[in-house]
């Protein structure tokens, strides 16, 4: 049961997460010049764990896509348990912490996942509140549009189904 | 402290005298009959090789291919092209004589060769592999400083675009390590103060990087002790046998300090440094550690100040007031630089190596990108990295 409930909290922030990367390309100009700079067809996949939610996204013609199946990402992150994951998405613990504790292991350039790490701090730092990223970030963000306006976004693409995997 | 940490050291370690005459031996156990020996042009011509083929030979372990043409600046092609020639030479096991290029060189080959592929690039990660094939590894260290020989890393320049990569994987690290002061009795001075700078830099990130641990922190501050009481001596005297061998010790102590927790800014910078503009790995340590040092300080100072025994010795860290101890220690260690750069020469601006400030910009947008980034007490972005070499300038 308790597998099953961090299972559908991880899916639920994988989606969040998602849509904020593509809100955030709209609202922040550093995450905007981060994925500018990302080569053409770059892919990550993150994998949560044995039988977990799995998020596959990849840059193409100036657009983030989910992806429901990636055959070859050109960046593979593995988290190590279903339970590291949980910590990792539920704002219980930093990128920088997870790697520091062996959370996860990599398949590619590690240049590459330095790139997923800025904008992944630049998503906490809009979706989780002050008392969060004191704890988790080594530095928190200074925000260029207010959280509130980030959530409204989200919400509104999810209503508009804009983030639909492919 | 962090609540979960890893502690991986596999390296067998010889050290001490005539740890050379018993690398036949020890191949021998581990299987390996035809060797690949492989080491620098430089090494080759000074004699060090020399000394450990005859070593190796006298008790009856002939290599079955050597290669003496790793560039200092070695690269993923010269990886490649190595491998190839292991196989077709017939070999069994690798023996790999030299410094930081020699020694991640062969890390690259043992990874290619255990991995049964024929392309680096194809196994790039992190904790990512699996064991595979068994490739007796031999490693000795002809520098005291890299602390390469008992590290999980492999740093390999990817000549496509000139960025210096990391493998990390325990499947790097051999499974011995031969330490022998007869391996750095000739390295000059301004080589030694280098490299040592380089091991004390090791072991000041180890010990206070983001993933430091109790573990790695002991081997990172019994490091900083004796680099702080034989390095300058090591430099001034290069015959000192004990000096060299505390050093050789030292480094790779430091080594299995930061395979263990990482490094930080000062390596990120450097690597940076060195893939951009060519600034040889230990010249851009030695430079980089004071001002980077300063940079952390708001994040490190109890940590800082908990170096200050080691580098100064018990009595004079009791005297210094507690609120200074931090910016005590990085004080010492500007000022070792200091000596060292009055003994030999050893550069300590960038301007003195060459680099100019139009290279700024390209070595922080390398740097921001380099893993061991994620682990520096402060986070740092293209300005703040760009005001770190302005201050080094
Ligand atoms: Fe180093």
């Amino acid at each position: 049961m308790k597998r099953l409930f961090q299972k559908f909290t991880i899916g639920v922030v994988l989606h969040v997460v998602y849509a904020a990367l593509v809100e955030l390309y709209r609202l922040d100009s550093r995450a905007r010049k981060e994925m500018d700079a990302l080569p053409e067809g770059m892919s990550y996949s993150i994998t949560t764990g044995h039988k977990a939610p799995v998020l596959n996204v990849q840059w193409q013609q100036g657009k983030l896509s989910s992806l429901v199946q990636l055959a070859e990402p050109v960046c593979s992150l593995r988290i190590k348990s279903l339970a590291h994951s949980f910590r990792l998405f539920t704002g219980q613990m930093g990128l920088a912490q997870a790697y520091a504790c062996h959370a996860f292991s990599m398949r590619g350039e590690i240049a590459d996942v330095m790139k997923l790490a800025r904008l992944v701090n630049l998503v906490e730092g809009y979706l989780f509140p002050p008392v969060i990223t004191r704890r988790i970030l080594v530095e928190i963000p200074p925000l260029q549009v207010s959280s509130l306006r980030v959530y409204a976004a989200i919400l509104c693409g999810f209503l508009s189904g804009r983030y639909k995997s492919l | 402290m962090n609540a979960y940490f890893e502690f991986h050291n596999s390296v067998k370690l010889l050290c001490g005298e005539l740890s050379l005459e018993r690398i036949a031996i020890e191949l021998e156990h581990l299987g390996g009959r035809a060797p690949m020996l492989l080491s620098d042009a430089v090494l080759e011509k000074i004699g060090t090789l020399g000394i450990v083929r005859q070593a190796m030979e006298a008790e009856g372990c002939r290599a079955a291919c050597t290669y003496t043409d790793i560039p200092v600046d070695s690269s993923l092609r010269v990886v490649n092209e190595i491998a190839a020639l292991y196989r077709r030479s017939g070999c069994d096991s690798i023996v790999a004589v030299g410094g930081g290029s020699v020694i991640d060189t062969a890390k690259g080959v043992r990874l290619v060769l255990s991995q049964d592929t024929d392309d680096i690039l194809a196994i790039g990660g992190v904790e990512n592999l699996s064991w595979n094939r068994h490739v007796p590894f031999v490693v000795v260290p002809t520098t005291a400083g890299t602390g390469s020989e008992c590290t999980g890393v492999a740093v390999i320049r990817n000549e496509a675009n000139g960025v210096k990569m990391e493998f990390l994987s325990h499947y790097v690290q051999p499974e011995v390590a031969v330490i022998d002061p007869r391996m750095t009795a000739g390295l000059p001075p301004k080589a030694t103060a280098g490299t040592g700078m380089d091991a004390l830099c090791h072991a000041v990130e180890a010990c206070t990087c983001l993933q430091a641990n109790p573990l790695s922190q002991a081997y990172g501050t019994a490091a900083i002790r004796m680099i702080a009481e034989h390095l300058e001596l090591a430099t001034k005297d290069g015959s000192n046998r004990d000096a060299r061998f505390a050093m050789a010790l030292a480094s790779t102590m430091a080594g299995i300090a930061f395979s263990n927790s990482m490094v930080g800014a000062v390596h990120a910078i450097g690597h940076a440094l060195g893939g951009v503009c060519k600034v040889p790995h230990a010249v851009a340590m030695t430079i980089l550690l004071p001002h980077v040092m300063r940079f952390n300080l708001e994040k490190c100072r109890d940590s800082y100040a908990a170096l200050l025994p080691y580098l100064v010795g018990m009595e004079q860290a009791m005297v210094t007031p507690a609120e200074q101890r931090a910016q005590a220690s990085i004080d010492a260690v500007a000022a070792l630089a200091r000596r060292l750069k009055s003994i030999c020469g050893l550069p300590l601006t960038l301007q003195e190596v060459g680099v100019s400030r139009e290279d700024f910009e390209h070595v922080a947008q390398v740097a921001v990108n380099d893993g061991a980034l994620i682990v520096n007490p402060r986070a740092a972005d293209e300005q703040q990295i760009i005001g770190i070499l302005n201050a080094a300038f």
